[in-house]
């Protein structure tokens, strides 16, 4: 496939009072795993919820396969996992698979059997003919990702399918989403965590109040963030490491986490100046490490500047963390 | 429309295969049953009453009186089992004494045979003023003292006709009731029914349908809630359009509601056939039993009644649905729900106002105002068919209203069933149903 698999342009989305989404452009080429970054309420399940069909955004225009057909018309090709998950409590596991396969156009008997499959790979296949009910929630949000992508689609949009799960449960479908990508299918997600993002993203668009304010590959993003980037780890009392953090003739902006940090140098200043200042701190110095920019320092600088550097003015070590 | 299919049909099997189907499914014939039953059984475990007449009078009132008791017999019939066992205590002079001395065995069950029910208390002056005073533990039963008075007048009356010299015969002869021995004709053909018979069949179908619509298409509301609260409509609604949601989802309740309804149907038609040999098991007499009209259900009017049944379960489902999709909780249904309600329980009212004038100018007009028509109109071509072009005139108009409900309400579940929060305002429901 040539062209974008999903093609916004210009798309503007009003509610009563606010703008959710506004003159948002993007395209998601095909067979890219592609992230849709932003903090709450950016408008991130506004621009998704557009792009299947269930809100008709005010101005713009929505393209998806190249065609002009709306996201319902073309479930059969979608899988869509939304924000707000749902399961009838009462129906088998095995039955509710088998209807999300039926309201995509697969046939009950070849649902069931897919539905087999993708229990098993997510390790579900003790729980086929148990009630939803029974299930715990980290379960129940596995069987709701089997049910998006049970009919083999083509494209896979995802709003924050890591939110709820635990750590062994979001590797088994980071691991899933993974092979979907290699198996040639294009995967658009939305999160608000940037470490899950980095590590998965070919391309990433990062949006704020409505509007966009990063897009492009990963390379792309790291290099136009530019700047010198320094990871730092204490081990011994990081609080005296935070006035040097602030000292803008060293540092310009510092993602301070406490023990560790993630520093850009100002301008004009030189890393072994930084080094030395800090080994004389005291604060037990375990890491200096000149690296690219992380994709949670670019988000908080492009997101959260505003809020990063008055809280560097203020005094007040570790309020710059609002991811 | 294919996926409408698949809503229907989830909705149909999860429902069925709840314990809650299976069991009213099963107890509702069962009820029935006992309720056809018990009657039988519980008539033939009655005793008689045990009633002494107190005697105080001369010229033998009081002798009339316990041959009336005597008499008395259940249902009226000359072979029927005694009502009374009535014995009679010669008083004059001494009433106080005698009902003193009997009161003291009234109500009594330790004294078996030797204990008395009731104590009747005849006074010279009983002919001449209205009133007898009776003693006895079923004072509060209306019915037994009905059926007590009904005795005691006979005698009392045949005593005073006796007096002035008028024969009872000759005047029970002259006052004979008459009685209008009533047949329909449909269509100029005799259908053999009696018009108490359809008056029974036009009630009970108003009844099925009321009681369809408030068990059913409450049912489609709350599962619209109940999609709300669980989140599964987004996912649905991104394969789905709401409308085929909404029509699934009263297509497959709509089924559930059609399988219960024949089934009980069934299972009352062979109970009613079978009674003969039920009350026969209870030790009564077939024809006794017989006593039930079975109203003849023609097939015109079957299709007529299942006509109107879908178009009135469509029709009102869709308004419930509609009120689902704006609430967040089952609880806020039921205030949102009361205009509807109140739509289905004035149908029944105005069908019970019809039946007494089922060709009057106001049962035309109602028949083609299309929330009342499922009501009013099987009701009307059961009592005397309407004529095929007011019928068809009648359908035609009611499935153009259902058309439109189905679309006003597919308009107001479009948004509704995706709104969280606060109930929707009465005016941001008519913006969702004129918003394109």
């Amino acid at each position: 496939m040539s062209g974008p698999v999903i093609h916004l342009e210009h798309v503007t989305k009003r509610f009563a009072g606010h703008t959710a989404v506004r003159d948002l452009s993007l395209d998601v080429p095909a067979g890219t795993i592609f992230g849709l970054l932003g903090p709450n309420g950016a408008g991130k399940s506004t621009a998704i919820r557009m792009m299947m069909d269930i809100l008709v955004p005010d101005e713009g225009r929505i393209s998806l396969f190249g065609g002009s057909v709306g996201g319902r018309d073309l479930s059969h090709r979608i899988g869509y996992l939304p924000e707000e998950r749902g399961l009838y409590k009462k129906m088998k596991v095995v039955d509710h698979l088998v209807f999300f396969g039926e309201t995509k156009g697969v046939s009950a008997s070849r649902a069931r059997a897919k539905a087999g499959e993708w229990l098993a790979r997510l390790g579900l296949e003790d729980w086929t003919d148990k009630k939803i009910e029974d299930l715990s929630k980290g379960m129940q949000q596995k069987v709701q990702f089997a049910g998006t992508i049970l009919h083999d689609p083509e494209l896979v949009i995802l709003d924050e399918p890591f939110s709820g799960l635990d750590p062994v449960n979001s590797q088994v479908l980071k691991e899933t989403v993974i092979d979907l990508a290699r198996t040639g299918k294009t995967v658009l997600f939305s999160t608000h965590i940037m470490e899950q993002a980095e590590k998965m993203c070919d391309r990433v668009v990062i949006i704020s109040r409505g509007e966009k304010v990063v897009d492009g590959t990963m390379a792309e993003v790291k290099r136009e963030a530019g700047g010198r980037h320094i990871a730092l780890a204490f081990h011994r009392d990081a609080a005296r490491a935070a006035p040097v953090l602030r000292d803008r003739s060293l540092v310009a902006w510092a993602d301070d986490e406490g023990a560790s940090a993630e520093v850009e140098l100002a301008p004009d200043a030189d890393p072994d100046r930084l080094l030395e200042t800090l080994v004389a701190s005291g604060a037990g110095l375990s890491r200096f490490e000149i690296v690219e920019p992380s994709l949670q320092s670019i988000f908080i600088a492009k997101v959260g500047r505003d809020a990063a550097t008055a809280a560097a003015i203020t005094d007040q070590p570790g309020s710059a963390r609002h991811a | 429309m294919r996926k409408a299919w698949v809503v229907a049909k989830r909705e149909f099997v999860s429902r069925v295969r709840t314990k809650g189907f299976i069991v009213a499914t099963v107890f509702g014939p069962a009820l029935l049953a006992i309720l056809l039953v018990a009657p039988i059984l519980l008539q033939g475990n009655t005793r008689a009453k045990r009633i002494v007449v107190i005697d105080a009078a001369e010229g033998g009132l009081g002798e009339k009186i316990e041959a009336a008791l005597t008499r008395a017999t259940r249902g009226g019939k000359p072979d029927g089992e005694h009502r009374y066992v009535a014995s009679r205590v010669e008083a004059v002079g001494r009433l106080e004494q005698v009902r003193d001395s009997l009161v003291a065995l009234v109500d009594r069950r330790e004294l078996g045979e030797a204990g008395v029910d009731g104590i009747l208390l005849v006074t010279e002056d009983v002919l001449a003023t209205d009133t007898l005073h009776y003693l006895g533990a079923n004072v509060g039963s209306p019915s037994e003292m009905d059926v007590l008075t009904r005795s005691v007048r006979e005698a009392v009356l045949t005593e005073r006709l006796t007096q002035a010299g008028i024969s009872p015969a000759v005047l029970m002869q002259t006052v004979k009731p008459i009685r209008l021995a009533t047949t329909k004709v449909s269509q100029g053909t005799l259908t053999g029914q009696s018009g108490a018979a359809s008056f029974a069949l036009a009630y009970i179908m108003s009844f099925v349908l009321y009681m369809a619509l408030l068990i059913y298409g409450v049912q489609v509301m709350t599962s619209t809630v109940e999609e709300k609260t669980n989140r599964i409509n987004e996912v649905l609604v991104s394969s789905l359009r709401p409308f085929e949601l909404m029509l699934g989802k009263v297509l497959g309740v709509g089924s559930v509601a059609l399988l219960q309804l024949s089934i009980w149907a069934g299972a009352a038609y062979g109970l009613t056939q079978a009674r003969g040999g039920i009350a026969g098991l209870a030790g009564i007499s077939p024809e006794a039993a017989a006593a039930l009209p079975i109203p003849d259900i023609s097939l015109g009017l079957l299709i007529v009644f299942l006509v109107f049944f879908v178009l009135g379960f469509f029709f009102f489902s869709a308004a419930y649905a509609a009120v689902g999709s704006t609430c967040n909780t089952v609880q806020e249904t039921q205030m949102a729900s009361l205009p509807v309600t109140l739509v289905v329980v004035s149908g029944l009212f105005v069908m019970f106002k019809l039946l007494g004038e089922p060709n009057g100018q106001l049962a035309h007009v109602l028949s083609l105002v299309p929330p009342l028509a499922p009501f009013v109109t099987p009701a009307r071509y059961s009592l005397s068919p309407l004529p095929l072009p007011e019928l068809v005139l009648s359908v035609v108009v009611t499935a153009l209203g259902v058309l439109a409900m189905a679309w006003v309400a597919g308009r107001i579940y479009r948004v509704g069933i995706l709104m969280y929060g606060k109930r929707a305002t009465v005016r941001e429901i008519f913006r969702w149903i004129r918003a394109g």
